[in-house]
């Protein structure tokens, strides 16, 4: 990149180079492009000599920072002197003036030097802003002090005299208000039992005038002078804290201002800083002068050396032994290390490594950004400023990392977990040690084969079955049942509602329990069955028997649900529509048919889907109610009961019969059905489409 | 209508009831006096079982029926019933504690706030929302043993609780966010030209407005630890640890601890509150699921 012979500040203008070096080298770098080849070596040999610091420029320069250097240390001098004319107690007051005489000096000797460099005019700049601004500061918060001192004299001298005739004349004005109140309500009562004005009206009119009461009392109150002094001496020491706050925020604006408009000369070309931050965060930000901020990246360097990259490699592992667990899983170590906790630590091992890999990375762009601004001639960001970008695009991220670590660990980690794991022969067999065996668990899955793996087709197809069934006779119960109770005519709304709220209200478990309980061998309901029928029907040994109860269970338990969203939605139709269709002459079926069952159905839809999918993995109902049984080890082996869905199925397999393997396969087969389908419903939907994200 | 006018003025809007209506009214009525008798009939076995004396480890239907405590009193001296409600109301309550502070501050910041990867992050919120919680069944019982390797008191129910908290995360991000973004962006404008920071715009300005949503947020997580019984069976190993489900779930499944009224004394304990709360929270409780589904 060439020096060229101008620079451009943050907010876009450009300045003429105060570094005259660098501004000669600009103009010969523009020659060298330029100009025939015959002078190539000349304009060489010059430039090479400019780059040395060969100029006059850097001369006078370091005349001056010598000058500087002296004229800074002799500022104990100058406070000694300053300190005499100070008249102040306050410390505050005190350093603020001292400061500012400070400031006015140092401008003076800045503003001699403007034309040497833009650091000088910054310095120079931003002196003259804190001469003038702090002694303001400083008497503002002289007169508040003094207010505030005055205040609490008052207060005390107050606190001396009797107050009693104060407050019995304010006891008498809050009895006298309290009564006027009562009155008032009693008023209001009159007319509520008149028939005048509704309950609603009387309960929101009787709240106002207790509202307006206290209101009233309250203002008075105030207006004791104890009170009212308290008060006063409250906001006084508020407003000490704030103003001060507010003063030095806008004071650092203001600076920050100015450094946007200041540019910055520097002789580098290339950001090799960056470069030389990759391996340690922290030590680019440190070079640049971002002292505070390198402290957070070297808190992250610190991380990546002590925890992430030893954890990765095996040191301070439970038992594992890092991203290597993952490739050895555990072969050949001794019996109580087992595979599974190396693939465990395995995979932190690997998240360990992604969070330090995001801390290297965020901190290399951060310096190179920087860098490069810093050749253009931007200054970069001082800690106030910094902190206050932060604070407002980084808040975003500050609130949502502890709910994304959570989430990495707690829902993402054991979904990697169980992906690894339909990889490998994790078997009753292979407990402690298993390994990688690639797709064979998908294969027997698909095609039926082995112990675990063959009932999944007609697992699935009961799954299937049960999904669609049990979801639609439970849409349908609760569909059917909240239009006879909406219908015009059927009193005891409020009752119906609420009965048929129950099977809802009352935890699932329970009546799953209850209802598994009834049916067992001379439980009530089988009972009933034999009184009915005549024959001994024991429901739990039937695989059929079961799997109708289930359903009819599911319908039971599922319509409630849909009744109440129905009857909400039923109860927002607007009326006007059933009037018009009255007008035009329309039977009571006919806007059932036209009006509300569209409307219904429209509305319902997405949560109608819901419940398919929580159907499909209702693991509760099939496994409290039958275990997933009877067995019928002829068609689906010893693992699985004829009832059993996916779900239930993946639970016996993975916790008790311990064919993690295969269970991890038909999780991950589930998994993806589900996502698929959610995400074609969710693609199709208005919030995706409208981009409204 | 003339015909009405001669017996008397007919005063309500709706048509006369014709003889073809009245016979539908009545089928519906039946319809659902049937349907309240087939609701009610199990849930009061229920109730009577668990107040049947005279009945010891099976229930019966149709047999002598004497009122009394017994199994109430068996419940809770023989049983660790109260260790379970306490277990499970400790888990109910940090759940939906620790939910509530996870996604306050996502729902806002995805909503109120532009940054990079938002949009993406989203999108895997999505995702996440939709695989199944039974997922990591075959990772959580390890992971919590490393896990207190690290932390030595880290116990089984605080594991659950993280799971369950962290598995609402996603979907419950999405619920709020949503109901923020129906909250007008003045509001928040107005409380930054004041002066509000970040979290004081959240805390004075859009948690008032959210507050009926947090509470269903609140109320659902608390509800899901009672309903649960898949994560507490694969964590817990100590009857005592146990939640409501898989504790109730021993007095029926195991033959030597068989008790079926005790259990539905339990049940019916464990019930009522419940029912209570569903009652007077109703219409809550349906638009909050609503209003998460129609988003998703």
């Amino acid at each position: 990149m060439r020096y060229g012979t101008t620079i451009v500040d943050d907010i876009g203008n450009e300045h003429p180079r105060r570094n005259l070096r660098l501004a000669d080298m600009g103009v010969l770098e523009e020659r060298l492009a330029s100009e025939p080849k015959e002078n190539v070596a000349e304009i060489r040999s010059e430039l090479r000599s400019l780059a040395r610091g060969n100029h006059d420029y850097e001369k006078s320069l370091a005349d001056v920072r010598a000058e500087e250097k002296s004229f800074l240390a002799k500022a104990p001098e100058r406070k000694k002197d300053f300190e005499k004319a100070l008249t102040d107690s306050d410390d505050k007051i005190r350093t603020w003036n001292l400061g500012a005489m400070e400031s006015a000096v140092r401008a003076e000797f800045y503003e001699r030097h403007l034309e040497l460099s833009y650091d000088f005019e910054l310095l120079a700049k931003k002196h003259r802003m804190l001469a003038e601004q702090l002694p303001e500061i400083a008497n503002k918060r002289r007169k508040t002090l003094d207010e505030l001192h005055e205040v609490t004299g008052e207060l005390e001298r107050a606190k001396k005299r009797d107050q009693t005739q104060a407050v019995a004349d304010f006891r008498q004005y809050r009895e006298s208000r309290l009564k006027q109140r009562d009155e008032e309500k009693s008023h209001l009562k009159k007319l509520h039992k008149e028939g005048q004005i509704s309950s609603k009206a009387f309960a929101n009119e009787k709240r106002a005038r207790d509202l307006a009461a206290a209101e009233d009392i309250r203002s008075k109150k105030q207006l004791l002078p104890l009170d009212m002094l308290t008060d006063r001496v409250r906001y006084l020491k508020h407003r000490l804290r704030h103003d001060e706050k507010q003063a030095m925020t806008v004071l650092h604006s203001d600076i920050a201002d100015l450094r946007r408009k200041t540019p910055i000369e520097i002789s580098k070309r290339f950001p090799w800083v960056s470069y030389l931050t990759i391996p340690i965060p922290g030590l680019g930000q440190l070079m640049l002068g971002q002292r505070i901020k390198s402290i957070f990246f070297f808190i992250g360097t610190l991380y990546a050396y002590l925890i992430a990259i030893p954890y990765a490699l095996g040191r301070g592992n439970y038992r594992g032994q890092g991203v290597f667990g993952l490739v050895s899983l555990a072969e050949g170590a001794s019996r109580l290390d087992r595979s599974v906790i190396f693939m465990i630590e395995g995979v932190i091992a690997i998240i360990l490594l992604m969070i330090a890999f995001l801390i290297f990375y965020q901190s290399f762009r951060d310096v190179r950004k920087n860098e490069k601004r810093m050749i253009q001639g931007i200054r970069i960001n001082n800690w106030f400023e910094t902190r206050t970008a932060a604070s407002r695009s980084g808040f975003p991220y500050f609130a949502s990392a502890p709910s994304a670590l959570i989430t990495l660990f707690i829902v993402l980690l054991p979904i990697a977990v169980t992906v690894l794991i339909s990889f490998t022969n994790y078997d009753p067999s292979h407990q402690s040690k298993f390994n990688w065996i690639g797709l064979a668990n998908y294969k027997q899955i698909f095609l039926g084969q082995g112990i675990a793996g063959g009932p999944f087709w007609l697992i699935t197809g009961w799954t299937l079955i049960w999904t669609l069934v049990a979801t639609s006779l439970a849409i349908f119960i609760g569909f059917a049942l909240a239009l006879l109770v909406n219908q015009d005519r059927v009193y005891g709304k409020r009752f119906f509602r609420t009965i048929y709220l129950l099977p809802w209200a009352v935890p699932a478990f329970i009546t799953i329990m209850f209802f598994s309980i009834m049916f067992s061998p001379d439980g009530p309901l089988t009972n009933l069955l034999q009184q009915l029928t005549g024959e001994i029907i024991n429901v739990k040994n039937s695989p059929w028997g079961t799997r109708i109860v289930l359903i009819l269970l599911q319908g039971w338990l599922g319509s409630s649900y849909v009744f109440l969203l129905c009857t909400g939605i039923l109860q927002s139709i607007p009326g006007d529509l059933y009037e018009a269709a009255n007008i035009d002459g329309a039977t009571g079926f006919q806007q059932t048919r036209h009006i509300t069952i569209p409307i219904l159905l429209f509305q319902t839809a997405p949560l109608m889907i819901g419940q398919y999918t929580f159907n499909f993995n209702n693991f509760s109902i099939i496994y409290l109610f039958n275990g997933g049984g009877p067995f019928e080890p002829s068609k689906y082996g010893n693992l699985a009961g004829s009832s059993d869905l996916l779900i239930s199925y993946i639970y016996k397999l993975t916790v008790q019969k311990q064919f993690q393997g295969i269970g991890a396969a038909i999780t991950m087969i589930v998994s993806l059905v589900l996502i698929f389908f959610t995400w074609i419903g969710f693609s199709r939907s208005k919030s995706f489409k409208e981009e409204k994200l | 209508m003339s015909k009405k006018k001669e017996k008397g003025l007919y005063l309500s809007d709706r048509p006369p009831l014709t003889p073809l209506k009245a016979v539908l009214l009545t089928i519906s009525y039946v319809l659902l006096f049937f349907y309240v008798f087939v609701v009610v009939w199990p849930l009061a076995q229920i109730v009577f079982s668990s107040f049947n004396g005279s009945q010891t480890q099976y229930i019966r239907i149709g047999g002598s029926y004497a009122f009394s405590l017994k199994h109430f009193k068996y419940l809770f001296e023989e049983t660790y019933f109260l260790n379970w409600v306490v277990n499970t109301i400790v888990i109910a309550v940090a759940t939906a504690l620790l939910t509530l502070l996870f996604v306050s501050f996502t729902g806002y910041a995805y909503s109120r706030y532009r940054f990079k990867g938002r949009k993406a992050s989203l999108m895997a919120i999505m995702l996440i929302q939709t695989i199944p919680s039974f997922v990591g069944i075959a990772a959580f019982y390890t992971m919590h043993s490393i896990i207190s390797a690290v932390i030595p008191g880290f116990s089984r129910q605080m594991f659950l609780v993280l799971i369950y908290a962290g598995g609402g995360i996603a979907s419950n991000t999405f619920i709020l966010k949503g109901y923020i973004d129906s909250i007008s962006t003045e509001l928040d404008d107005a409380a930054r030209i004041d002066g509000c920071g970040n979290l004081q715009v959240y805390r004075l300005v859009i948690m008032p407005i959210v507050r009926p949503m947090l509470a269903i947020i609140a109320l659902w997580s608390f509800i899901g630890p009672f309903l649960d019984y898949m994560l507490p069976s694969i964590l817990l190993s100590d009857p005592k640890q146990y939640t409501l489900a898989t504790g109730l779930y021993t007095l029926i499944t195991d033959v030597r601890n068989m008790h079926q009224p005790v259990f539905a004394a339990g049940g019916l304990l464990t019930a009522l509150p419940i029912i209570i709360l569903f009652i007077a929270l109703q219409n809550q409780l349906v638009s909050g699921l609503a209003s998460g589904a129609v988003k998703g």
